[in-house]
C-alpha cells in the first residue's frame, strides 16, 4: 500500500545574490527588488499556481505540514504568501495544527512582513544565519551581516515566535576550532527552539570551488572540522538540545516534522522551480531555470497532471530508506527494513552491516537481527562515518542487482 | 574482375604522419576512380576499427583496388596498401611497403616531415620504391608549399621540383596524383612464368570463413582450390576463396604477378598466415621464400587482471579470441598476491597495449586492472644462466644476480628549434645518451638520442608532446642490451610489499622514483579508518616513505529540500568506487595506483 502524502514542499528561488557555497536552483533579484516590486516574482507565483492546481490530490487527510524553502522565501510579500497558502488550501487542505516553516534571511524582512507572514499562517522560522562574525559572513558572499541577524532575532523574540531554527555552517574559510566554539556560544545565546549545523560541502561549479580545495588552506582540515562536529554535538546536547539528525538538533517538541517526513522516506508534494516530490514511489525533479520551468509547467497541464517517471523498484526504495533514515538518531523500524527484503535482500544487507556493528557505528536495537527493533548509527561516531556505512550497503545491494 | 597486363598494375602505399591527411586523400582516390560511389564513402572508408576512427589513426592496414582509365587512354589497375601509422607496427609498415613499387609521399603543406615519416621513407628508399612526394592541405592559410619543398629536399635529398600540390579535403590536384602513379610508379616485374611467390602483408581473423589473408603476388600466379604452403609456418591449405579488395572483397579465379587479393582456407588463427610469410604452391613450390621474414617479437609487458576474479575465465577466452587476429599478442597465467589470477601480456608497444585492453573492455565487456609496462631484462645469475624477465616482481635477490641488461633504443625526434632544451632535458631525465643534433630546414631540428625502452615505455611520448605543445615527433627502433646498475623497488602499503607494484629502476633514480611513486599512491589511495604508511624500498633499504593519514570523517552535510538524488549518486560513485579497488590486506588500492608509475610528473 502506497501511504497518502501528508506534507508539501514550495520551492521560492529568489534571493539577493548567490553566495559562494551555494549549487541551489535559484534566481538572483539583486539588493533592491522583491516579491512586493518584482513582476518575475511575480509571474512565478503564478506558475507556482498553476502547478498547485494541476497536480491531483492524492491525500485524504489535510496537509499536516508545509514548507517554503528556497532560495529565499522571505523575499515574498505577505500578499503573495497568502495566495500560495491559498491555494494549497483549497487543492490539498491545511490541518489547523499543522507545521508551516519558511526559511528567511537577515536582512531581507522587517518586523511588519514578519507579523504578516504569521498572520498568513507560518508557524515556524528557520533562520538562515550561517555564522556570527561579520568577517565569516563576508567570506561566503551572504549578503546580511551580523547586525541584521540581531535585529531579525529581535523581532521573532518581539511576536514570541514559538518555533524557530537556526542556520550555521562549519568548515568556512579561515575557521578555527575556537571561532567555530565562539559562534556556538553567540548562537545558543540567542535561543533557538532548533539549531540546524550543516558541515561546509565545496560542491563543484560554486564560487568556492573555484577558490579553495577541500581539505586545503584557508579551509579547515577533515581533523578540524569532524572536531567541529564533535564539539557542536557535545556542546548542543549539554545544552539541551537533542541532536536528533546528522545536522539537525533541537529542543524537545522542536523537531522540524516537515524534514522528518523526508528523513522517514515518506511522501510529500514538491511544488516549484527546482523542487523535487515524492508521491506514487515517483521521484520527480523539476527543472531549475524559471524558463524552463514556466515549460514545464504547461508540460505537466498538457499531462494531466500525470508524471511519466517510474515508480521507484523496491530495492531502491530500500537504499533510499537506509541513506535518509540512518541519519536520524531514532534510525529505520526493523519491521520496515524487513518489509522491503527479500530473504537473500535481508542476509546481504547484514553481512554488509556486520563490520559496521562490530565497529560500534551501527547499533542494532533489540539486540539480534532476528528480534531487530530499530537500526540506527552510533552519535557522533556512527554519524561522522555515515557514507561508509552506506556506501558498502549500495555495493552490496547493487551487487545483488546485477546478479 | 577485368584480366589487366602487369604492365597496367600500379602498386602503391602512402606514407604520411597521423592527421596530414592520409585517409582524406585515400578515400578521393576511391571516389575519384568510381570504386566506392559518393553515396557509399563512409568519412575515411580505409579505417575500419572503431578505435581507428575515434583516434584518427589507422592501426590495421587495409587494401584498396582501383580502375583507373589514365589520360593515354589505357586501362590500368592500382592498388593502394594502406600502412599503420604508428611506431609500434613498424614490421607491419615494411612488409606493406614492399608490397609496393611506389609510395605517395604525402606532407602537411604547413607542418613539414615528421619524424614515423622520415622512418618510413627511408624504408620505402631501402626498398627501391619510387617516391611521389605530395604536399596537402594547400588550402589552408597556413600552408607553406615552397618551405616544405625545401625541407622535403633537405631531409630526404627528395627531388621535390614535381611535387604535387594538393587538397585531399578540396578534392585538389586528385587527377594529377592519380596521373603520377601511372607514370612514375614503374609496373610489377613481369615474373607471371615463375613459381608461386606471394608475400602476406596482413590478415584478419573471420569467423565465418577463418584468417582471411591480405597478400601481393610477387612471382607465378594463384588460382582458387589451388593447394597452398605457407612456407615460415610450413602449413598447407587449400584456397576456398580467392578475390580482390575493391575495397569491398569481389571474388575471382586466379590472381596472377603483379596483383594484390586476399584468401580464405579455413585457416584458424592469424600466427598460421603471418605477415610477411611467403605463399607457394604445394605442387612446384618456390625454391626461396621472399626474405625478410620475422615473427613478432613483444617489447613491452604487463599484467591484466580482473576487476572481480570471477571474471578470470572470461578473460581468458577474450585473449584466446583476440589472439586469434592478433598473431604479436601474447599471454600466459599469471598470479599476483596483490591481484589473484590474471595474465602476463606482451605487446608489440605501448599503442598495442592499448588497444588491446580497450577491445577487451569494449567488445568482451571485461572489467580489467592492468599493471605498469614493463620490457624485458636480461638477467645473468652467478650460475652464468640468463633470464629473460619481463616481470619485476620475479627479478631475482640481488644475491643471485651477476648482472642485469636492458633493452636500448635509438630514438629520433623532429621538433621546432625552440623546444630543443625541454627535449634534451626530458632524454636526460630518462636516462638518455646524446648521440646528434642536426639542424633542418627552417627552424626545425632533429635530435637523436640512445636511450633505455624502460624510459620510452613510461610516459615519454605524452611528456615529449607536452614539451613541445604537440610540434614534436619521434620514432624509435631497438638497438640492443646494455647493462646498467638496475634494483627492484618495492612498494609496501602498511607494511605488506605489493608484487604489482614493483618496478626495476637504475641505482641514479630509484630515491626519484621511489619519492614520487608514493607521493602518488598517497593521492590516489582513499584514507582509511587507520593510518597507512607506504614505503618504496630496494631490499631491506627504505628509500622513500609517506603515510596517508586516517579518514576522520565522510558524512554527507545535508539532504537538502527532499532532493536526495544527487546524494545518491555520490553514494552510489562511491560505492562503485570500492568495488573496482583491489584488497591489499585490509586496505583498499584503486586500480589507477596500479599505473602509478606511469603518471609520475
Amino acid at each position: 500500500m502506497i501511504a497518502n502524502p501528508a506534507s508539501a514542499y514550495i520551492h521560492i528561488p529568489f534571493c539577493r545574490r548567490r553566495c559562494f557555497y551555494c549549487d541551489f536552483p535559484i534566481s538572483v533579484l539583486g539588493n533592491h527588488q522583491r516579491g512586493e516590486t518584482s513582476g518575475t516574482v511575480e509571474s512565478y507565483v503564478d506558475r507556482l499556481g498553476e502547478e498547485i492546481a494541476a497536480t491531483p490530490k492524492l491525500n485524504q487527510s489535510p496537509l499536516q505540514t508545509v514548507f517554503f524553502g528556497g532560495g529565499t522565501p522571505s523575499l515574498l510579500s505577505v500578499p503573495q504568501l497568502e495566495t500560495i497558502l491559498a491555494q494549497l488550501d483549497q487543492r490539498f487542505g491545511i490541518a489547523p495544527a499543522a507545521e508551516i516553516s519558511m526559511e528567511m534571511d537577515p536582512g531581507t524582512f522587517d518586523l511588519e512582513h514578519l507579523q504578516g507572514y504569521l498572520a498568513a499562517g507560518i508557524t515556524r522560522i528557520s533562520l538562515g544565519v550561517q555564522a556570527l562574525d561579520d568577517a565569516t559572513l563576508e567570506s561566503c558572499g551572504r549578503y546580511h551581516r551580523v547586525v541584521d541577524v540581531y535585529h531579525a532575532v529581535d523581532w521573532l523574540h518581539q511576536v514570541a515566535m514559538p518555533n524557530w531554527s537556526l542556520d550555521l555552517i562549519s568548515g568556512l574559510p579561515h575557521q578555527t576550532l575556537t571561532d567555530w566554539e565562539t559562534g556556538l556560544s553567540k548562537a545558543v545565546a540567542l535561543y533557538p527552539h532548533h539549531l540546524s549545523i550543516y558541515d561546509l560541502t565545496v560542491e563543484p561549479q560554486t564560487v568556492f570551488a573555484k577558490r579553495y580545495q577541500p581539505g586545503d588552506q584557508p579551509l579547515p582540515t577533515d581533523e578540524q572540522t569532524a572536531a567541529m562536529y564533535r564539539l557542536a554535538q557535545a556542546f548542543l546536547s549539554a545544552q539541551g538540545y537533542d541532536h536528533y539528525e546528522v545536522s539537525n538538533y533541537a529542543q524537545p517538541g522542536h523537531q522540524c516534522q516537515h524534514n522528518l517526513t523526508y528523513w522517514r522516506n515518506q511522501p510529500y508534494y514538491g511544488f516549484g522551480l527546482g523542487a523535487t516530490s515524492y508521491t506514487q514511489l515517483q521521484r520527480v525533479s523539476r527543472p531549475r531555470t524559471l524558463a524552463t520551468y514556466s515549460e514545464w509547467v504547461k508540460g505537466f497541464q498538457a499531462a494531466g497532471g500525470i508524471h511519466s517517471e517510474p515508480p521507484t523498484p523496491t530495492l531502491e526504495q530500500l537504499l533510499d530508506r537506509l541513506m535518509l533514515g540512518l541519519r536520524l538518531k531514532e534510525g529505520i523500524g526493523g519491521d520496515e527494513v524487513r518489509s522491503l527484503c527479500d530473504p537473500t535482500t535481508w542476509t546481504t544487507l547484514r553481512a554488509a552491516l556486520h563490520p559496521h556493528i562490530a565497529q560500534g557505528w551501527v547499533i542494532l536495537e533489540g539486540d539480534t537481527w532476528a528480534t531487530l527493533q530499530r537500526l540506527r548509527l552510533s552519535d557522533p561516531e556512527g554519524f561522522l562515518f555515515s557514507n561508509v556505512v552506506l556506501s558498502d550497503c549500495f555495493r552490496a545491494i547493487e551487487d545483488l542487482q546485477e546478479s | 574482375m577485368t584480366e589487366v597486363p602487369v604492365s597496367q598494375i600500379r602498386n602503391f602505399s602512402i606514407i604520411a604522419h597521423i592527421d596530414h591527411g592520409k585517409s582524406t586523400l585515400a578515400d578521393r582516390l576511391l571516389q575519384r576512380t568510381g570504386t566506392v560511389s559518393d553515396r557509399e564513402m563512409k568519412a575515411q572508408f580505409l579505417d575500419n576499427m572503431d578505435l581507428e576512427r575515434e583516434r584518427g589513426i589507422t592501426i590495421k592496414l587495409q587494401a584498396a583496388r582501383m580502375n583507373y582509365k589514365a589520360r593515354d587512354g589505357k586501362d590500368y589497375v592500382l592498388n593502394l596498401i594502406d600502412t599503420p601509422g604508428h611506431v609500434d607496427f613498424s614490421y607491419e609498415v615494411s612488409r606493406s611497403l614492399i608490397a609496393c613499387e611506389g609510395a605517395l609521399l604525402v606532407v602537411d603543406a604547413s607542418q613539414g616531415v615528421e619524424a614515423q615519416t622520415l622512418a618510413n621513407v627511408y624504408l620505402a628508399l631501402e626498398n627501391n620504391l619510387e617516391i611521389i612526394p605530395v604536399l596537402n592541405k594547400i588550402d589552408l592559410p597556413g600552408a607553406e608549399p615552397e618551405r616544405i619543398r625545401q625541407e622535403i629536399e633537405d631531409i630526404i635529398g627528395l627531388d621535390c621540383s614535381g611535387a604535387i600540390l594538393a587538397s585531399a579535403k578540396q578534392g585538389i590536384g586528385i587527377d594529377e596524383i592519380l596521373e603520377s602513379i601511372v607514370y612514375l610508379v614503374p609496373p610489377p616485374a613481369d615474373t607471371v612464368d615463375q613459381p608461386l611467390r606471394a608475400l602476406i602483408f596482413d590478415s584478419y581473423y573471420d569467423s565465418y570463413r577463418g584468417v582471411i589473408v591480405y597478400f601481393r603476388v610477387m612471382d607465378g600466379t594463384l588460382r582458387r582450390k589451388d593447394k597452398v604452403r605457407l612456407m615460415a609456418s610450413g602449413k598447407e591449405y587449400e584456397v576456398d576463396e580467392l578475390g580482390v579488395l575493391a575495397p569491398t572483397q569481389i571474388e575471382v579465379d586466379e590472381l596472377h604477378a603483379g596483383e594484390v587479393g586476399y584468401f580464405a582456407a579455413s585457416i584458424k588463427a592469424v600466427e598460421d598466415a603471418r605477415v610477411g610469410d611467403t605463399i607457394t604452391l604445394v605442387q612446384n613450390p618456390a625454391k626461396e621464400a621472399l626474405p625478410g621474414y620475422a615473427e613478432a617479437k613483444p617489447m613491452v609487458f604487463c599484467g591484466l587482471f580482473p576487476t572481480v576474479s570471477d571474471q578470470f575465465e572470461e578473460l581468458r577466452e577474450a585473449l584466446e579470441k583476440l589472439r586469434l587476429s592478433d598473431a604479436a599478442l601474447q599471454y600466459e597465467p599469471e598470479t599476483s598476491s596483490a591481484m589473484g589470477f590474471g595474465f602476463r601480456c606482451g605487446f608489440l608497444g605501448l599503442l598495442h597495449m592499448e588497444i588491446v585492453q580497450e577491445r577487451l573492455e569494449r567488445e568482451y565487456n571485461l572489467d580489467l586492472i592492468t599493471t605498469a609496462p614493463s620490457v624485458i631484462y636480461r638477467v645473468t645469475t652467478i650460475q652464468g644462466e640468463v633470464l629473460e624477465i619481463d616481470n619485476p616482481s620475479t627479478l631475482p635477490d640481488p644475491q643471485a644476480r651477476e648482472k642485469i641488461e636492458e633493452p636500448y633504443v635509438q630514438l629520433d625526434m623532429i621538433t621546432p628549434e625552440e623546444y630543443v632544451g625541454a627535449l634534451m632535458e626530458l632524454c636526460q631525465n630518462r636516462r638518455g645518451e646524446f648521440k646528434d643534433m642536426r639542424y633542418l630546414a627552417q627552424g626545425r631540428t632533429t635530435l637523436i638520442y640512445e636511450l633505455p625502452l624502460a624510459e620510452v615505455v613510461t610516459d615519454f611520448f605524452d611528456q615529449m608532446k607536452s614539451r613541445s605543445k604537440g610540434y614534436a615527433s619521434m620514432e624509435y627502433h631497438l638497438i640492443g642490451y646494455r647493462e646498467n646498475h638496475l634494483s627492484r623497488l618495492d612498494i609496501l602499503i602498511n607494511g605488506d610489499p605489493v608484487d604489482s607494484l614493483a618496478s626495476i629502476v637504475h641505482r641514479d633514480k630509484a630515491y626519484y622514483v621511489g619519492k614520487a611513486l608514493v607521493e602518488k599512491l598517497k593521492e590516489l589511495i582513499p584514507r582509511h579508518q587507520f593510518k597507512i604508511p607506504i614505503q618504496a624500498a630496494i631490499g631491506s633499504r627504505v628509500v622513500a616513505s609517506e603515510s596517508i593519514p586516517a579518514l576522520r570523517k565522510d558524512v554527507l552535510a545535508k539532504c537538502y529540500g527532499g532532493d536526495i538524488s544527487r546524494k545518491k549518486k555520490l553514494l552510489q560513485k562511491q560505492a562503485k568506487g570500492k568495488k573496482r579497488m583491489k584488497a591489499v590486506g585490509t586496505v583498499d588500492v584503486p586500480q589507477e595506483a596500479f599505473m602509478a608509475v606511469l603518471k609520475l610528473s
